[in-house]
């Protein structure tokens, strides 16, 4: 473990979203960030079990995505015992892992990020949430809603073996496997989840992009950077969420490293700042430049923007067409046949719904397959474990898994790469520009700042409970603001208790 | 009355996992023969999530952790209301990050016209740590685990 350099010894901070801005000798934003309770003694607590406990230990790691976890411990098991899962495996974990995208995009849209479009960034935070959005589009919505989430949790739970916590993962297989009776279930469900994906990109037409005042917000400079943009992709250099390699493209749009998951640690590496604990990653070859915007700055992003601006295309019809779409709708042009990538972080939430499309089209595919009902998804594992590394694409960013053992399979060292770690550099710039547009030369402009800066980090669906566990409230969220010499000179909050 | 009881919490996170633990003790105790109309269960996250697996109860029994920072001694057992929830500070894993809080939540599935629960004890245990991997409580919340398990199978 590295070690850990902290300046503000970090309380429990009941779960508050915290934000720290420190300010220059002109008083003018020099850093600022999200901090983010990190959990202790992860790999203390792994080392000295079984190998093949972690995709049923990892899973706990994080309510929100027990699924995704599961999946990078699975694949990392596959690779530890070197058993190549066959294709009818990989198809049916695929399938299971499309209807938890379905569930996960679904819930960011319209609980967290949503609000912001369908009711007004300058609503009040009390009515901005899903009983917000019910109110104002209506209870049938609501209800789609609920439904697309409860049919996509029924087949995480008949793929997964549980509901909650999904135990169906093993190394080079999968222990359930899927009768006709459940592909038939699962093919409808397939079909009513594009149906609900093709409404939402509706709904994202009919209320923000007829809407000129927010089109100008998503394109606003405040909310724009322009970094590198990583994500997986197939064969094709196309998105692929499950498997594939993992694509980095420059500021321009031309692609600039390709990585088998494996070789993560060569190309990634975590910077240090002495005004925090967090560990910031960013791309090796590059190099760190601070953070900074540009094709010299080595800060990658990882999010739904970042798969649509790594890939080529979506490889489902449906989501293509939007694809291309909002390419063009965002001004961005083709060079040497694929479009520039769109900087405007904003239009994560639009690259979501797209996502969202492409999963369910996926699903559709993948469960009317004729090899999705094989029921042999074993094999006998035969080599001596050593190493293993896993990833996949979890909604909030690159997840990777990487184990070694001793000759029993018995665990020695426990890495984890979580999605939103990659973001942390984005983000802290982010709220750096964010809270630039409301602070110069020391003057606060308190009103607004709050939800510019929720806005400016909430595309990110920053999921704090891979390093911590909850939040209390609708996302509390406390910004200090200190000066040159470390005074506070400002406290804003939002539904935290006092 | 159909009657949900739900630990919420993270089993390998120290104190966190106290409502879970809590659950399994409470199922354990009505095997072989629990009743049809009790559904014992555990969850990890709150909001959207924790509402959705309410849906079609009569009564809930929520436990959970809590930090209060009002001087409680560690282990000390609340008990708590819905509109505590709502006006004073919310249990660990009521509310979620990535999406809204159980009230927002139950607010909504009210308002989508759902068989949404009337009946709510809600119990916490103060805790001490949340932050450290172990599948073992600290003892203050360890002893308060059989105390909460006989009061949840007392209000059953």
């Amino acid at each position: 473990m590295k070690q850990k350099i902290t300046i503000d010894p970090i309380t429990r901070l009941e779960g508050h979203g915290k934000i720290e801005i420190f300010l220059d000798e002109e008083g003018e934003v020099e850093n600022a960030y999200l901090q983010i309770p990190e959990l202790r003694g992860f790999e203390q607590f792994c080392v000295d079990r079984p190998a093949e406990e972690m995709p049923r230990i990892t899973n706990r790691i994080c309510g929100v995505c027990p699924e995704a976890h599961h999946m990078a411990g699975t694949k990392a098991l596959d690779a530890l015992f070197d058993v190549e899962p066959s294709s009818a495996v990989k198809k049916v974990r695929e399938l299971f892992y499309q209807a938890f995208y379905c569930t996960d995009h679904t819930v960011h849209f319209y609980a967290l990020g949503g609000p912001d479009f369908v009711l007004g960034p300058d609503s009040d935070p009390a009515e901005r949430n899903i009983l917000g959005v019910i109110h104002k589009v209506g209870v049938d919505i609501g209800m789609e809603v609920i439904n697309c989430r409860k049919r996509n949790h029924h087949v995480i739970k008949m793929l997964g073996g549980r509901g909650i916590h999904p135990v169906a993962g093993l190394p080079g297989g999968w222990s359930v496997s899927v009768t006709e009776e459940m592909r038939v279930e699962i093919e409808q469900i397939a079909r009513e989840n594009v149906a609900f994906a093709e409404f939402s990109l509706k709904l994202f037409d009919d209320v923000v992009l007829a809407n000129q005042d927010y089109v100008d917000l998503i394109v606003s400079d405040a909310f724009t950077h322009k970094t590198y943009y990583m994500g997986t992709v197939d064969e094709n250099n196309q998105i692929n969420f499950y498997d594939g390699m993992i694509r980095v493209v420059d500021p321009e749009g031309k692609e600039f490293i390709k990585y088998h998951p494996k070789d993560y640690a060569e190309h990634i590496a975590e910077r240090v700042e002495p005004w925090t604990y967090l560990k910031f990653p960013y791309l090796k070859a590059v190099g760190w430049k601070g953070f900074e915007d540009g094709i010299d700055s080595g800060v990658y992003c990882a999010t739904p923007l970042s798969r649509l601006n790594a890939t080529d295309g979506m490889p489902t019809p449906k989501a293509q067409a939007h694809y291309e779409r909002f390419y063009e709708t965002l001004g961005s042009k083709k060079v040497d046949g694929r479009y520039q990538p769109v900087h405007h972080r904003l239009a994560t939430h639009w690259a979501r719904l797209i996502e969202l499309l492409y999963a369910a089209e996926r699903m559709l595919e993948l469960a009317t397959d004729p090899e999705i009902t094989e029921p042999n998804l074993r094999v006998a594992v035969k080599t001596t474990p050593t190493e293993g590394i896993g990833s996949v694409e979890a909604p909030r960013g690159t997840l990777t898994h990487h184990y070694k053992t001793d000759e029993n399979g018995i665990l020695t060292m426990v890495n984890l790469v979580v999605g939103t770690t990659n973001n942390y550099a984005p983000i802290a710039m982010s709220v750096k520009k964010a809270a630039q547009s409301l602070i110069t030369k020391g003057t606060v402009i308190t009103e607004g700042l709050l939800n510019t800066i929720e806005m400016a980090f909430r595309n990110y669906d920053p999921c704090m409970s891979c390093a911590t566990h909850s939040l209390p409230g609708q996302m509390p969220l406390e910004v200090t603001i200190k000066d040159a010499d470390g005074e506070v000179v400002a406290n804003l909050s939002q539904f935290v208790e006092k | 009355m159909k009657t949900l009881i739900v630990g919420l919490g993270n089993p390998i996170l120290t104190d966190d996992g106290v409502g879970v633990k809590v659950a399994y003790a409470v199922e354990k105790s009505l095997e072989p023969n629990i009743p049809k109309n009790i559904t014992v269960t555990e969850a990890s996250v709150g909001g959207l999530r924790l509402m959705e697996l309410m849906i079609g109860y009569d009564r809930v029994i929520l436990i959970d952790a809590i930090m209060t920072s009002n001087g409680h001694d560690y282990g000390h057992i609340h008990e708590l209301t819905l509109e505590d929830l709502r006006q004073i500070t919310p249990t660990e894993h009521s509310a979620s990050a990535h999406d809204t809080s159980l009230v927002t939540a139950l607010d909504a599935g009210k308002r989508m016209g759902l068989h949404m629960p009337t009946a709510f004890d809600i119990i916490a245990v103060e805790v001490e740590n949340v932050m450290d991997f172990s599948d073992e409580p600290t003892p203050a919340v360890a002893e308060a685990i059989p105390i909460v398990t006989k009061m949840v199978l007392e209000q059953l």
